[in-house]
């Protein structure tokens, strides 16, 4: 079986997919893994050709929209290890178009389809579990630490509904930023990060929120097991409704 | 008395209140100026203490209430501390909370004031404010006031996403014995009149896209189970009149919750959650699973079986029609298999284009087979070793954890789904 291998970027691995898919007449025999940092290359390193890589994706974009969004939700759960799926997947939807999604006896299709799923669904669930605190300039913040690298659809899904308010998104884990002010939407990184002053009625309004938390359950079903199923305690550490609890 | 104090009197008296879901309409980007949109799905925002969505700040605009509905915290006879908001006080928390991303929108309802038309003219006029001063281009449920007039009801309709009127009981003579000042007729013609609304909403904006939305999330509909005697089925033929006849969106159960001794109630010891639990999935199947309410229950047997839940329990009633064939049954079929979903339902239909599939392919695309297996072959094959004996069946489903008696950890509240 013929080994392939690419350099770790996204690029890298479209360009390597699309230059196997042209050149080889029999894709499903092939594997492609990125490039470790070994002394012994086993397989044949394909060059990144940026070119090449947008050309493929602009192709399965008309091909299979379908496919094409499932492996952009793919790329932001940075998940190590999907080289070879991504391959095979991607052969799969040239031939079958957005039907691809379906074949889920296909291994490579299962893989693929799985991890961009968890990446959608945290996605789902960011737009709903974020929260904004405002701050002394009458600007807002959100912090999170997703699983995923979210933060581009997520401050787009905002860009859309927080339209009037200047806001920031911080993710902490990734030190990459967002912000949104009076109709542009910026993206970037901050490495000294210090949480700023708070307004001076944030607490006021964060303690109203609080109540209304506590109150709204019935006391006579309390269900600690489902709450922490539908709402992972993973993500309390940011959540106002669950601070001084 | 300070907002926080009224918080907390009108979100605990709005909490029986089961609906909350925030999808089927589509604001998309916030108006000009303004603040917020809607999402097609709906989103949750977090989940309270008993496991239920909060989606929507859900308050009563006053609990200070006339009448003196047997079954209701906020009844006129009871000893409880009252409050009433102001318009604006509601308006401000909306967008507060909004634009910290607590909440999809804002949930109003109230207990009755002075009069219908004077307590649902201040809820209108908090929508009316959120709407058309503050922009605010969130989701918007507004209860109706039954015996409020027609115009009331209507310009609800024109700011609210979504607007409901609690059909409260299963019937009329429940309703005349535990809600005296309620009459029937002042529930339904509003519900008619919505429906109606909605209709014509619908045929004007094919003709003209500007023309004004009514209710673009639809109506829905409340009622409390377990404080009247109506059985399962009389309930379930009104959801399913409901659901054909006037157009809701939803019907939701509210399991009753024991807030009087007054000896026109039943005396609970709990909530009735499992039947709460059971009524949900016999909806379901009605909306989704193309079962009419007549398969499901009868007069013979009245009531939805505790031990299983009612897929299941129709399954085994009918062995005539199983097992079904994964490789060539059609996706109805499909669907009433126990176990098999819409989700599942719709994975095997995609996947068997590309093979047929195989015991270990059903594992695969992420069909659960706990239930589903002693109904179904593949290709010919059964996959239990069962001799289909219902009876039998029926043991093993209860031994093994093909039951999900008690379990209402699976209980599907309203959110994420219509
Ligand atoms: S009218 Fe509403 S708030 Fe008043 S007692 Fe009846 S159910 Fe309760």
């Amino acid at each position: 079986m013929k080994r392939y291998i690419c350099d770790g970027t996204s690029d890298g691995l479209l360009s390597a997919i699309a230059s196997i898919l042209e050149e080889e007449p029999k894709p499903e025999e092939v594997t492609l893994s990125a490039r470790e940092d070994t002394l012994f290359e086993e397989g044949l390193f394909i060059a990144t050709d940026t070119v090449r890589a947008e050309d493929l994706f602009s192709r399965l974009k008309e091909r299979a929209p379908d496919a094409a969004h499932t492996i952009y939700f793919l790329m932001l759960a940075e998940k190590e290890g999907m080289e070879n799926s991504l391959l095979h997947y991607i052969e799969q939807a040239f031939m079958h178009g957005d039907k691809v999604n379906g074949y889920l006896t296909h291994p490579a299709v299962r893989d693929i389809v799985t991890v961009s799923r968890k990446a959608a669904r945290e996605l789902h669930r960011m737009k709903g579990l974020l929260r904004f605190e405002k701050l002394r300039d009458g600007a807002y913040l959100a912090q999170m630490e997703p699983d995923h690298n979210i933060i581009q659809p997520l401050a787009y899904h905002f860009s859309r509904r927080l339209r009037a308010q200047h806001w920031f998104l911080y993710d902490r884990k990734r030190r990459t930023a967002a912000s949104w002010n009076q109709g542009s939407l910026r993206f970037g990184t901050i490495e000294q990060f210090t949480a700023p002053a708070l307004s001076d009625d944030e607490k006021k309004i964060q303690a109203m929120w609080q109540a209304f938390f506590k109150t709204i359950a019935i006391p006579d079903r309390k269900n600690p097991r489902l709450q922490k199923s539908n709402m992972p305690m993973k993500y309390w550490k940011y959540l106002t409704e669950k601070q001084g609890e | 008395m300070d907002t926080l104090a009224k918080l907390q009197i009108l979100s605990g008296a709005a909490r029986y209140d089961a609906s909350c879901a925030s999808s089927g309409s589509r604001r998309e980007g916030a108006p000009p100026g303004g603040t917020g949109n809607t999402s097609q799905s709906g989103i949750c925002h977090s989940w309270s203490d008993d496991g239920r969505c909060i989606s929507l700040l859900k308050l009563l605009l006053s609990n200070d209430c006339r009448y003196d509905c047997a079954y209701c915290v906020n009844r006129v006879s009871n000893q409880v501390p009252r409050a009433s908001f102001t318009a604006r006080d509601v308006v401000d928390l909306t967008l507060e909370f909004y634009r910290r991303n607590y909440i999809e929108g804002l949930f109003l309802s109230s207990a009755v004031m002075q009069s219908p038309d004077q307590t649902m003219e201040r809820m209108v006029r908090v929508a009316e404010t959120l709407r058309i001063e503050e922009r605010f281009g969130g989701y918007i449920h507004m209860k109706i006031i039954p015996g409020c007039s027609s115009e009331l009801v209507r310009r609800a309709g024109l700011y609210a996403d979504r607007i409901s009127v609690n059909i409260e009981l299963p019937s009329q003579a429940s309703l005349q014995r535990l809600a005296p000042q309620k009459e029937k007729a002042a529930i339904l013609e509003p519900m008619a009149l919505i429906g109606r609304e909605i209709q014509e909403s619908l045929v004007e904006r094919k003709k003209i896209r500007s023309a004004p939305r009514f209710a673009p999330a639809g109506q829905s509909t409340q009622m409390i189970i377990g404080a009247s005697p109506e059985t399962d089925f009389q309930i379930l033929r009104l959801s399913q009149g409901l659901y054909k006849k006037m157009n809701l969106k939803r019907v939701y159960y509210s399991a009753y919750v024991p807030v009087s001794d007054d000896n026109r109630l039943p005396v609970l010891a709990a909530p009735p959650l499992l039947r709460e639990h059971r009524l949900y999935q016999a909806d379901w199947l009605l909306r989704f699973y193309g079962f009419s309410a007549e398969e499901i229950l009868s007069d013979d047997a009245p009531h939805l079986d505790e031990s299983f839940d009612p897929k299941t329990a129709w399954a085994l009633r009918h062995p005539e029609f199983f097992p079904v064939e994964i490789n060539r049954a059609d996706y109805a079929t499909l669907l009433r298999v126990p176990g098999i979903g819409v989700t599942s339902a719709k994975r095997i239909v995609a996947a068997r284009r590309f093979s047929l599939i195989t015991p270990e392919g059903m594992k695969k695309i992420g069909v659960v087979m706990k239930r589903a297996k002693y109904f179904i072959t593949c290709s010919g094959r059964p996959f239990e070793k069962t001799d289909r004996q219902p009876a039998l069946i029926r043991q093993q489903l209860l031994l093994g954890e093909g039951s999900d008696l008690m379990s209402p950890r699976q209980l599907v509240l309203p959110g994420l789904y219509v």
